[in-house]
């Protein structure tokens, strides 16, 4: 496995803002620049985009169909 | 001419209600429709699911009632969430408060290679670590990030809304929006690596 280095600390830093579109022109070239010739950085990058997702899924309940009668009752008693 | 005139306003009237009817049938509608998308929020805003099941009921029930408040053709979802986290203060939910101090939290490299450490030499892989994770982890360590920070992360992150509606629905601004995203999930991740590493 490849050693971390001080540019792969930055890389670490610009994930979230990168991942979210939030970086500056600069700072986007930047991290990709670093990213197109490190596999220990991309490889925490892809890991990342796929986390979101199944954080997104795993913490996604449907509304019971019980407490759904309900609201649709609340709407004919208000 | 008194005749003719009360005509004339008695048909207004009429109009009036049957749009107001109409106006109304459509809110009911479209507020049910998303019960998915509120519902989604509320269980991870509030403490377990009984608590998320009646804050949705009551949000729904002054929803129904200040229904005029609400102009047509605006988010009706993030009106209604803005209900939602105003009866959830209200309830005094936020009792625990987020401590002045929170423990510096780790970098967002962390989960992933406390995860790899768990694996044998060679065997971790992009798909194999996130396997390690199971629903319950992240339930479990959402659960315990602190309130102002989970609010974000549930916002955003589980109800898709953009930065701008949260901040508009917690009443923030869009900047600590981003700063308490930025760093809720970096507790959500360390809380699921503490997860993993119970087993």
């Amino acid at each position: 496995m490849k050693e971390p280095c001080v540019d792969c600390d930055k890389c670490e830093e610009l994930l979230q803002p990168f991942l979210d579109r939030d970086l500056t022109e600069s700072e986007r070239i930047e991290a990709e620049a670093h990213l197109s010739g490190c596999a220990y950085c991309n490889t925490r990058y892809r890991v990342e985009e796929d986390l979101r997702r199944f954080v997104h899924q795993a913490a996604s309940e449907r509304c019971p169909e019980q407490l759904k009668q309900r609201l649709a009752e609340l709407a004919r008693e208000a | 001419m008194a005749a003719v005139s009360e005509t004339t306003s008695d048909g207004s009237d009429a109009r009036r209600i049957a749009s107001e009817a109409r106006d109304r049938v459509r809110f009911e509608e479209e507020a049910l429709a998303l019960a998915d998308q509120v519902y989604r929020v509320a269980r991870h805003l509030a403490g377990t699911r009984e608590d998320a099941d009646d804050l949705v009921q009551d949000t729904y029930a002054r929803a129904f009632r200040s229904w005029r408040q609400y102009t047509p053709g605006t988010n009706l979802r993030a009106w209604l969430l803005r209900i939602l986290t105003n009866l959830n203060i209200d309830k005094g939910r936020r009792q625990q408060r987020t401590p002045d101090t929170q423990p510096l939290e780790e970098g967002d490299y962390y989960l992933y290679n406390r995860l790899e450490q768990t694996m044998p030499d060679g065997q971790a892989s992009e798909e194999r670590v996130l396997e390690r994770l199971s629903q319950n982890d992240v339930v479990g360590a959402l659960a315990d990030v602190p309130h102002d920070f989970r609010d974000v992360i549930v916002l955003v992150d589980i109800g898709d809304f953009s930065y701008a509606d949260a901040a508009q629905i917690l009443d923030i601004p869009i900047g600590t929006v981003m700063s308490r995203l930025h760093r809720g999930r970096r507790i959500l991740k360390q809380g699921m690596a503490d997860k993993v590493g119970e087993r």
